[in-house]
């Protein structure tokens, strides 16, 4: 249930800065969207304790969401995703995301690994893409916007596994960026 | 722990199943070319959802760009207003300094036409009756320049005697006020006269009185004949049109009398040209006498 909350509000999230980003984006980021599906899959990895299934079934799910309204080829973004979950649940051991700075910088690294994933996904299938040049210099801006607003993503992931918790340990915890 | 790892086993093989499936469905997608039943499924459902969002977030966009955005359209305007101000003195400035050569271009072709001793002048200040009539102006010459009673005309015709005469400056009597008096003649007639002011409040009418009455009706004064300075009494050149007969008051008797519009807009003199002397009499030896003497007080040269 915890997992579903997460990525219905990572959809309707990435809706919303899908449309609003250019009203508030300015600068080279102004067509740089921050890949907020990869900050949900990453905080699903990374607070994934048990089991990993649902985290990365919510990560492919919420990837087939933003194929559809992205207009990718339906299964590149879920791919990617799944991907990234899993890449974020193998870090869960070795790293702590605590604080803005730290948060910032995790996001980067994911939006990196989720942009250097696709990058290869779609060479691998063949998908078209533009020079090395652009799509490098688009991850780089993708990786600003989303460590930009990682912070933010992030507290609202919190919000929501506080809300499930069932004890007031597991809400701190939770609150702290703990795994559930 | 068999428990477990056979938990794990069950975990893993999910994710596997998990990422193998979407890279089956990319596969597909890519070699379908299209969206499926289920991708077209999905999208009708979810499209409300991103229509409502893309709605609203357009509604706060174009609030943005209309309202708030406006701060700047605001200072922009603030800059043209001024802009605009400023333009609009520079334009006056210009129209005056346009008017002023006009004005001094005919005084240039009167003084040239005048066989008498000039000085230019500028009016320096005009005090208004309750209907906003110029009463009389002042002008810009002195006890220096000028005397009282010196002839003040301009291009299109004569303004009004020196009436009186400070360090810096003087008042003009114009030919609308009742203390004026100008001998005029009528071209087409041949009728003399004596042109004064009437004083009227809202108008600067002229009337001549004691104008003499011609015994053939086509020779008689009507509305529309010009009236000309006569050169008599040693003050205004002859020949400057002083108005137009705009109404024949009385016309019985040896004289009529008429009422004659200005045709110098009194209101409007900006620069005049005080004549200094009489006209010059017809003299033989004009060629050797380039100046005529003093009528109106001495004066520095």
């Amino acid at each position: 249930m915890r997992t579903a909350t997460i990525v219905l509000v990572a959809y309707v999230l990435c809706v919303f800065v899908a449309a609003a980003w250019r009203l508030v984006a300015f600068g080279p980021i102004y067509d740089a969207v921050p890949d907020l599906g990869a900050l949900t899959a990453a905080y699903l990895g990374l607070t994934a304790r048990r089991g990993v299934a649902s985290a990365v079934g919510g990560s492919v799910l919420l990837g087939y969401f933003i194929d559809l309204i992205s207009g990718a080829p339906p299964g590149l973004c879920a791919l990617v995703l799944g991907l990234a979950c899993l890449v974020a649940r193998g870090v869960q051991q070795r790293i702590y995301v605590r604080g803005t700075a730290m948060t910032m910088a995790f996001s980067a690294f994911v939006a990196l690994v989720a942009a250097i994933v696709a990058l290869a996904i779609r060479a691998l299938y063949h998908v078209p893409r533009a020079s090395w040049s652009i799509e490098l210099r688009h991850a780089a801006l993708v990786t600003i916007a989303t460590a930009v607003i990682g912070p933010l993503v992030w507290r609202v992931f919190k919000r929501i596994d506080a809300a499930y918790a069932r004890t007031h340990r597991e809400r701190d915890a939770a609150l702290e960026g703990l795994a559930p | 722990m068999a428990m477990t790892l056979q938990r794990r086993l069950v975990d893993w093989s999910l994710v596997g199943l998990l990422i193998v499936m979407p890279a089956l469905v990319l596969r597909a997608s890519l070699s379908r070319g299209e969206p499926s039943g289920m991708d077209r499924a999905l999208l009708r459902i979810t499209a409300p959802l991103e229509a409502g969002v893309t709605w609203v977030v357009g509604g706060l966009g174009g609030i943005w760009s209309r309202y708030v955005a406006l701060v700047d359209v605001e200072g922009e305007n603030r800059e043209l207003r001024a802009e605009n101000d400023e333009l609009r003195k520079q334009l006056a400035t210009m129209s005056r300094r346009a008017f002023d050569a006009t004005a001094l271009e005919d005084l240039a072709v009167v003084k040239r036409q005048t066989p008498a001793d000039t000085v230019g002048a500028r009016v320096i200040g005009a005090p208004l009756s309750p209907q906003f009539r110029v009463l009389r102006i002042r002008i810009d010459r002195g006890d220096k320049d000028v005397a009282p009673g010196m002839p003040v005309i301009v291009g299109t015709g004569p303004v009004g005697r020196i009436d009186k005469v400070y360090s810096d400056y003087a008042d003009v009597t114009l030919i609308s006020d009742p203390a004026s008096s100008i001998e005029v003649v009528v071209p087409r007639t041949g009728g003399r006269g004596m042109l004064t002011g009437l004083g009227r409040p809202d108008s600067y009418a002229c009337a001549i009185e004691w104008l003499e009455r011609q015994a053939k009706p086509e020779d008689r004064i009507k509305v529309g004949d010009e009236v000309v300075t006569s050169g008599l009494g040693a003050s205004f050149p002859p020949g400057l049109v002083v108005g137009k007969v705009s109404k024949v008051a009385r016309d019985d008797g040896m004289f009529q009398q008429v009422e004659v519009e200005p045709a110098v807009d009194v209101s409007r003199v900006r620069t005049a040209l005080v004549l200094l002397a009489p006209l010059p009499p017809v003299d033989p030896d004009a060629k050797t006498k380039k100046r005529s003497e003093p009528a109106f007080g001495g004066r520095a040269l």
